[in-house]
C-alpha cells in the first residue's frame, strides 16, 4: 500500500475507560505510550485528575516502518517506584490499512486492553489516520465537505493540540450517561 | 411497572445536555417550556421536532365575479384511519390569484413515522374582517384546490420547499388548471451554537456518613422573576472528592446568552432521592471560558442556617471550553444527506414452508401483511423519502438458490449482478418470488450479510461522503455464529452503518440482544477490537394487535442520532445554507 519505506500516521489518543492498577481503580496519573514492535513512538501527557477514566485527546504524527504489521499502545501510570504498565493492546495495522474506505480516512478504533497476567483491565479509544503524500492522494475527499479536518477556527482544548472533534469517544452511552 | 424499587441508575443518568435527543423539542425552540409542557401533556412523544410551514400558490382559479378570489389555505394531517386532523390555517388574502400567506402552520415532525400532509385552498366569501380566521366556517367557502404530500418530502429537498400541483377533491386534476401550491419548511431554531466543557471538581466535601459523596452537578439559568430553572445535571460519580464529569453540552437555547448567569451546584447524591447540597457558585457560561482559559478553580460556596456564606475548599475546573455551530439532523438532509436502505431477509428452514398458513413466510392472498411484509414496508417507507434514488440493496440469507447451494447472501431479486431493487414495492415483489425460487435452509448467519452492507458503505465514502446506510435484517431465529457476527460489527462500528434487526415470530431473543448495546456492553471482536458505537439496534417484533405506536418505529428513532453521532465526530458539516447551492449530487 505504502510505496516509501515507512509511512506517516496521525494517531489522536483519545481516552481510557475503566483501567485499573491492581483490581483498583487508577487514582491517577495515567498515561499512554504508543510503540512498534522496535521502538517507542510517543507517548501522551499525564492525566493528572482522570483517575480511571483518563482523557488525553492528544495527537501525534508518528513514523512506522512500512513491514510493521501491528502498533503497540501501552496504558501507563506513574507510581512512586516508577512507571507502571497497567494494560497493553496491539493495532493491527490491517485495521486501518486497506480495506475499502479511502485511505485519509479517519479511522476511530477501540481495543480491549489486557495486562501482564492477560486480565482484561479495560479499554483504549484512539483514532487513526494515515497520512497519504499530495502526490499520490486519490481522488477521495474532493466534494466541499470537509471530511475529518480537525477544527480550525476557535481554539479548544487549550494547550492540548486540537485534534479529533468533541465528543469521543462516539459511545451512545457517552451521551447519555 | 410492578416492582417496588426506583431505577437509581437510571435516577444517576445526567439530563438535559445537546447531545441526547437529536430530535427532541428542547434543541430547538426550547424558549417555550408551556408549549412543550402542553405537548407532552397531550401524550405528544417526547422527540419531535417543530418545524414551520410557509406556503404560497400561483394561478389560482378566480372564483368571484367581480373582484379575484381571496384565498386560505388549511393544512391537515393524515391520520392511519384515513381521516383528516386540521393542524392549522393561513390568514385570509384579499383579491389575490398568486398568494404569499404570511401566517405559518407549526407541525411536530417526527423521524420515525410516515406524516402524510393535505392542503386545502379556500376562496373566502363569507365577511372574514376582524374575524378569527380559526371561526370561518369552511363549509361556506369555495373550494378551489388540494394538494397532498408527505412531511418528510418537504424536508428532504434542497431548499426545503416543494412545489405541487392542486387538484380537485375527487384525486384527479380536472380540465382547467387549478394552480400550483409551494410548501416551504423550516426547523424553528433560535440559535446553533452550542457550548461543549469538561469540567471537574477537587477537594470536595464528604457528606456520606459511611462511604464517600457521589457528587453531580445540576446547571440552571436565573429567571427574570429571579427564581432558577434547571437546564441540566451531569451523571453522578461515585465514591469520588476529585470528580471529572463527561463532556457536557448545553445549547445557546438553554442558557440564553453567554453573560446570563447561571448557578452550578454540586450535590451528594443519595438513592433516597434527597440530594446533599455541597456548594455551589454562580458562572455565565463566559465566566466559565475564562476560567478554562486561566487554568484556575473557583471555589464553592455554601450558606448556611444563619444566613452566613461560607467559601468551601472544593473548587471547580473548566478543562475545556469549546463553542461551535451545531448542526440538526434536517440541517443535513435538506443539504443533500441521505439515509440508504439496504435489506436482507433470512431463508432459513425453521420461517416454515411459505405455502403452509402458519409459515411465518404465507404471503395472505386477501392482502394482509406477514411479519416479514410488515417490517419491510414500516422501516421502508419512511426511510425511502431520505433516499434520492430509490434503489436499494435488497439480499437474503440462509436459503438455497437455483444452483442448489446455499447462500448467506444473495440478491433478493434472483439477479446474478445487481442486488438493488426499486421502490419499496420492488423489494415486496423481489420477497415474493424469491419465496418461490428459493428453498428455504439454514443456518442462520448474519455475517456475510453485514460485511457486504459494510463494503458497500465503505466504498461509498470514496464518491460521497454524505450517504449514511441502514441496514434491516429480519430473521426470526437465533444465531448460529454469535461470534462471527459480533466480529462483522465491530469491523462495520467504525462505517456510516446503522444496522437494525427485526426478530419476527416467537423465539427467544434473549441472544440478539446481547448485540444490541443498550442491552449489554461494547461489542467485542475475537480479536480484541472492541465496537466503536453501537450501531445495532434489535426489537423482537410480536403479532400485538391494536398497538398505534408500533415497536419497528422504536428502532426508527435511534437513527437520526446514529447518524449525527457519525457526522459530528467526524466534523462533516452540511453546507451553509447561505451559500450558492453549486449543482451537484
Amino acid at each position: 500500500m505504502f510505496s516509501m519505506a515507512s509511512s506517516t500516521l496521525e494517531i489522536t489518543v483519545i481516552s481510557g475507560e475503566d483501567i485499573r492498577n491492581n483490581r483498583k481503580p487508577v487514582k491517577k496519573n495515567a498515561f499512554a505510550v504508543i510503540r512498534t514492535d522496535s521502538q517507542p513512538l510517543c507517548r501522551t501527557e499525564m492525566d493528572k485528575d482522570g483517575g480511571s477514566y483518563p482523557y488525553w485527546n492528544e495527537k501525534h504524527n508518528v513514523e512506522i516502518p512500512q513491514h510493521a504489521r501491528f502498533i503497540t499502545v501501552e496504558v501507563q501510570c506513574k507510581t512512586s517506584a516508577g512507571d507502571k504498565t497497567l494494560g497493553m493492546a496491539r493495532i493491527p495495522v490491517s485495521d486501518f490499512v486497506g480495506g475499502f474506505v479511502p485511505q485519509s480516512y479517519l479511522h476511530f478504533l477501540s481495543y480491549r486492553l489486557r495486562n501482564s497476567n492477560g486480565e482484561r483491565n479495560g479499554i483504549i479509544n484512539v483514532s487513526v489516520k494515515a497520512k497519504v503524500p499530495e502526490y499520490a492522494a486519490s481522488s477521495c475527499s474532493s466534494t466541499a465537505t470537509t471530511i475529518g479536518v480537525p477544527f480550525g477556527k476557535t481554539s479548544c482544548y487549550g494547550g492540548v493540540v486540537p485534534g479529533v472533534p468533541v465528543g469521543v469517544p462516539i459511545m451512545k452511552q457517552y451521551y447519555q450517561g | 411497572m410492578g416492582n417496588c424499587y426506583s431505577d437509581v441508575e437510571g435516577g444517576k443518568q445526567a439530563v438535559g445536555g445537546v447531545q441526547q435527543s437529536p430530535t427532541a423539542t428542547n434543541n430547538n425552540a426550547g424558549h417555550n417550556d408551556a408549549v412543550e409542557f402542553f405537548y407532552r401533556s397531550w401524550g405528544l412523544p417526547q422527540h419531535f421536532t417543530r418545524v414551520e410551514l410557509s406556503l404560497s400558490a400561483i394561478n389560482l382559479r378566480d372564483r368571484d365575479i367581480i373582484s379575484k378570489s381571496d384565498p386560505m389555505a388549511v393544512v391537515y394531517a393524515k391520520n392511519i384511519d384515513g381521516k383528516l386532523e386540521e393542524l392549522g390555517r393561513t390568514e385570509v388574502i384579499l383579491n389575490s390569484l398568486n398568494p404569499t400567506w404570511i401566517e405559518k402552520v407549526i407541525v411536530a415532525f417526527q423521524f420515525e413515522i410516515v406524516q402524510p400532509l393535505v392542503f386545502h385552498v379556500y376562496d373566502v366569501d363569507t365577511k372574514f374582517h376582524n374575524i378569527p380566521v380559526k371561526t370561518l366556517k369552511l363549509k361556506d367557502q369555495d373550494f378551489l384546490g388540494e394538494a397532498t404530500c408527505v412531511l418528510s418530502e418537504v424536508l428532504t429537498k434542497q431548499n426545503r420547499s416543494l412545489t405541487l400541483n392542486l387538484c380537485s377533491k375527487i384525486g384527479h386534476v380536472g380540465l382547467r388548471n387549478l394552480g400550483i401550491l409551494t410548501i416551504h419548511a423550516e426547523e424553528t431554531v433560535a440559535s446553533r451554537r452550542v457550548v461543549e466543557m469538561m469540567l471537574h471538581c477537587s477537594y470536595l466535601d464528604n457528606k456520606d456518613i459511611f462511604s464517600i459523596s457521589d457528587p453531580f452537578l445540576r446547571i440552571s439559568r436565573i429567571v427574570e422573576s429571579g427564581g432558577s430553572i434547571p437546564i441540566c445535571k451531569t451523571e453522578v460519580v461515585n465514591n469520588n472528592l476529585n470528580p471529572k464529569w463527561k463532556p457536557l453540552c448545553l445549547s445557546m437555547q438553554q442558557f440564553g446568552s453567554k453573560d446570563n448567569p447561571l448557578i452550578i451546584e454540586c450535590f451528594d447524591f443519595n438513592s433516597s432521592g434527597k440530594h446533599s447540597l455541597i456548594g455551589k457558585l454562580q458562572k455565565s457560561v463566559a465566566d466559565l471560558e475564562k476560567l478554562q482559559e486561566g487554568r484556575s478553580g473557583e471555589n464553592l460556596t455554601i450558606t448556611s442556617h444563619h444566613g452566613h456564606k461560607k467559601v468551601l475548599k472544593g473548587e471547580l475546573f473548566v478543562d475545556q471550553f469549546c463553542e461551535k455551530e451545531q448542526y440538526s439532523f434536517l440541517d443535513y438532509v435538506s443539504c443533500g444527506f441521505e439515509l440508504n436502505f439496504m435489506v436482507a431477509v433470512d431463508f432459513t428452514a425453521s420461517n416454515g414452508n411459505p405455502q403452509n398458513p402458519d409459515s411465518l413466510h404465507y404471503i395472505d392472498p386477501s392482502g394482509q401483511l406477514n411479519s416479514y411484509q410488515k417490517a419491510i414496508m414500516e422501516v421502508g417507507e419512511v426511510i425511502q423519502f431520505y433516499d434520492s434514488d430509490r434503489r436499494f440493496p435488497a439480499w437474503g440469507f440462509g436459503g438455497k438458490t437455483f444452483d442448489g447451494t446455499i447462500s448467506h447472501c444473495f440478491n433478493l431479486n434472483g439477479s446474478a449482478g445487481s442486488f438493488e431493487v426499486e421502490g419499496v414495492e420492488g423489494i415486496m415483489s423481489a420477497y415474493a418470488s424469491a419465496l418461490h425460487n428459493v428453498t428455504l435452509a439454514g443456518p442462520t448467519l448474519f455475517g456475510q450479510v453485514i460485511k457486504r452492507a459494510a463494503q458497500i458503505a465503505s466504498q461509498s465514502i470514496s464518491y460521497n461522503n454524505k450517504k449514511y446506510f441502514v441496514l434491516l435484517i429480519i430473521t426470526d431465529g437465533v444465531l448460529t455464529d454469535l461470534q462471527e457476527t459480533k466480529d462483522a460489527l465491530v469491523k462495520a462500528s467504525d462505517l456510516p452503518l446503522s444496522i437494525l434487526i427485526v426478530g419476527v415470530g416467537g423465539a427467544d431473543f434473549g441472544q440478539m440482544e446481547v448485540l444490541d448495546a443498550d442491552k449489554g456492553q461494547r461489542l467485542e471482536s475475537s480479536t480484541d477490537r472492541v465496537a466503536t458505537r453501537d450501531i445495532v439496534q434489535f426489537v423482537p417484533m410480536r403479532d400485538v394487535h391494536g398497538g398505534q405506536i408500533s415497536v419497528v418505529q422504536a428502532l426508527l428513532e435511534e437513527l437520526p442520532g446514529q447518524f449525527l453521532t457519525y457526522m459530528r465526530c467526524r466534523d462533516i458539516k452540511p453546507r451553509p445554507l447561505h451559500e450558492a447551492q453549486v449543482s451537484s449530487t
